[in-house]
């Protein structure tokens, strides 16, 4: 049962991560449910049609708005927004409370008095928080995939796993940010404060690019960028996305431990 | 017999304030080590740098012969911790934080924290956050002991704990010293050491103030005597009178400290009107300031 520092955090996550579950299953009911009154009405996508650049690409996913389709109804209701969002919460809340919050609520010292390497912690609780963002990462899918048979939707299950794969690697990024940051500093809101800001800020350089030319640029560097421009509702996994976003994760994990182990631990 | 902990002119400061500053003591394997001094001499400091929470700037230290920084995590096998400032996992029950502890250690069950917890009355099913202080106290203390280790860092053990479970507490400790185990063990309360600990190392701003066996120590013991004046007596009215020496001076009170027969301070206390008398064992402030005025504790 509590036999290693993963299954210990895996249980007393627990807790919040059934709420998350219940705000995943009310949303997707909510857009399921309003979705088969939309569906056909073609008159709703000419009025989007004169909407600004930037509230275009804001509001939609992969460059395309579009409420009617199934695909542009996703899009723009669950993927370009709201579950990034949710996924970034749980991941977030799970790297910064990882090792600064432990840190912080004064655990740590007695727990790493125990023979633990400080490299073997981080990365049981990294491996938590994997744990815990895919497991809700695989409801939403399964969800959708009802919703999406429900409604007659037209969306495979394919390209459902694309995009919240997708979603997954773009939340990963910012909880494994939120995780190196609070090994580098032991602050828990500080961890929450900078990867939250940084991740909103992916978001909104992605939507303000095409307004101007030096922002263009810019959304290369946005992880936003890489979640959403190929479209992966209609046009599946893309492959070097993907691995751009992994390789971001894969990076902030391997600078992690030795930031971690470089330091002194603080006392509460 | 070589030494458990040797350490050789650690420093850490954190930042421009002061951990420790050239601490060098060695503690051998089997005694009870007292550690003594003040809040905020750096006990916890040299604590937490055995265990490699944090890193000295300067220095060597050495557990079981071997470096607490590259060899941490052997050394961390060998050793039983119980914080000065203690936090358990709130939601957690005495029984599932020891079998926690336990697992991360590599032993199955409770290792020997079923007769431990016995032993101090320690109920293992109730949350931790609904336990007193003296629970949870006992609680840090069952998981230090729990692997039998060969090197116990208790630091302020007993803040917290009722007088008898304090008596369980000192039979425990000389059993493992009975065992050739070794104790490290922190306090700011003289009599506590003076009551378990073989060897004393006093510890005051970072630095080494004094080594010495705890029965030398025993010997320089005096009791604190305090006498209020009607009218306060002259500056040099106590000197060299055998076995006292002046404390301080507040206000119409003097304090002294009295070492042997109380004759010649009682006949020299006769001559000045004194209003009240009072007098207690000496504690470790007492003890410094008669270090200081006596020369051997160096500049004040």
């Amino acid at each position: 049962m509590l036999s290693s520092v993963f299954a210990k955090t895996v249980r007393e996550r627990l807790r919040a991560f059934r709420w998350w579950c219940l705000v995943t299953i009310g949303f997707v009911s909510l857009y399921g449910s309003v979705y088969p009154s939309i569906r056909g009405k073609e008159s709703l996508n000419k009025l989007l049609k004169d909407y600004p650049e930037a509230l275009k690409n804001l509001v939609g996913f992969g460059g395309n708005l579009d409420f009617v389709s199934g695909a542009g109804y996703l899009g723009s209701e669950v993927f370009s927004f709201w579950a990034p969002i949710v996924l970034l919460a749980v991941a977030i809340a799970a790297g910064s409370s990882a090792l600064a919050g432990e840190e912080e609520s004064g655990t740590l010292d007695l727990l790493l008095s125990l023979p633990l390497s400080r490299s073997r912690c981080l990365l049981e609780k990294l491996a938590a928080l994997v744990c815990e963002t895919s497991a809700l990462a695989f409801l939403l899918w399964i969800l959708l995939v009802i919703v999406s048979h429900a409604d007659a939707m037209g969306v495979s299950t394919g390209r459902l796993a694309a995009a919240v794969l997708a979603a997954l690697l773009f939340a990963l990024d910012f909880g494994i940010l939120a995780l190196a940051l609070g090994a580098a500093t032991g602050r828990r809101a500080l961890a929450i404060g900078v990867s939250a800001t940084l991740a909103v800020a992916a978001d909104i350089i992605n939507a303000l690019a095409p307004m101007a030319s030096w922002l263009d640029k810019i959304k290369l560097a946005s992880p936003f960028y890489y979640y959403s421009h190929g479209d992966p509702l209609r046009n599946g996994v893309n492959v070097r996305d993907a691995l751009i976003l992994l390789a971001v994760a894969v990076v902030f994990a391997v600078i992690a431990p030795g930031l971690f182990r470089r330091r002194d631990l603080t006392t509460s | 017999m070589t030494a458990v902990i040797q350490a050789e002119k650690l420093r850490k400061f954190y930042g421009a304030s002061r951990g420790v500053v050239d601490l060098s003591f060695e503690v051998e394997a089997g005694e009870v080590f007292g550690f003594l001094g003040p809040n905020g001499a750096g006990k916890t400091t040299t604590i937490r740098l055995m265990l490699d929470l944090i890193r000295p700037n300067a220095g060597t230290l050495e557990l079981f012969g071997l470096g607490a920084q590259k060899n941490s995590l052997a050394i961390r096998r060998r050793i039983g911790y119980l914080p000065g400032d203690l936090h358990l996992y709130e939601r957690l029950t005495p029984r599932e934080l020891l079998r926690y502890f336990a697992a991360l250690r590599g032993l199955d069950g409770l290792g020997e924290g079923e007769q431990l917890a016995e032993r101090f009355e320690l109920e293992l099913d109730r949350p931790i956050k609904a336990l007193s202080k003296g629970n949870r106290q006992k609680v840090g203390l069952v998981q230090a002991f729990l692997h039998r280790p060969d090197l116990l860092l208790l630091d302020e053990p007993t803040a917290g704990l009722d007088p008898l479970v304090q008596i369980t507490f000192n039979e425990l400790l000389r059993e493992v010293a009975a065992e050739g185990r070794t104790v490290f063990l922190s306090s700011h309360i003289l009599s506590e050491v003076q009551r378990l600990a073989d060897r004393v190392a006093i510890i005051r701003e970072g630095s080494l103030e004094l080594l010495d066996a705890v029965d030398t120590l025993r010997a320089r013991a005096f009791v604190r005597v305090e006498a209020t004046f009607a009218e306060l007596p002259p500056e040099e009215a106590f000197a060299g009178l055998p076995g006292v020496r002046e404390l301080e001076r507040r206000g119409p009170v003097v304090a002294l400290a009295l070492e042997g027969s109380a004759d010649p301070l009682v006949k020299a206390l006769a001559r000045y009107e004194v209003l009240a008398l009072d007098s207690h064992e000496a504690d470790l402030e007492d003890f410094f300031l008669t270090l200081y005025r006596s020369g051997a504790g160096g500049a004040e």
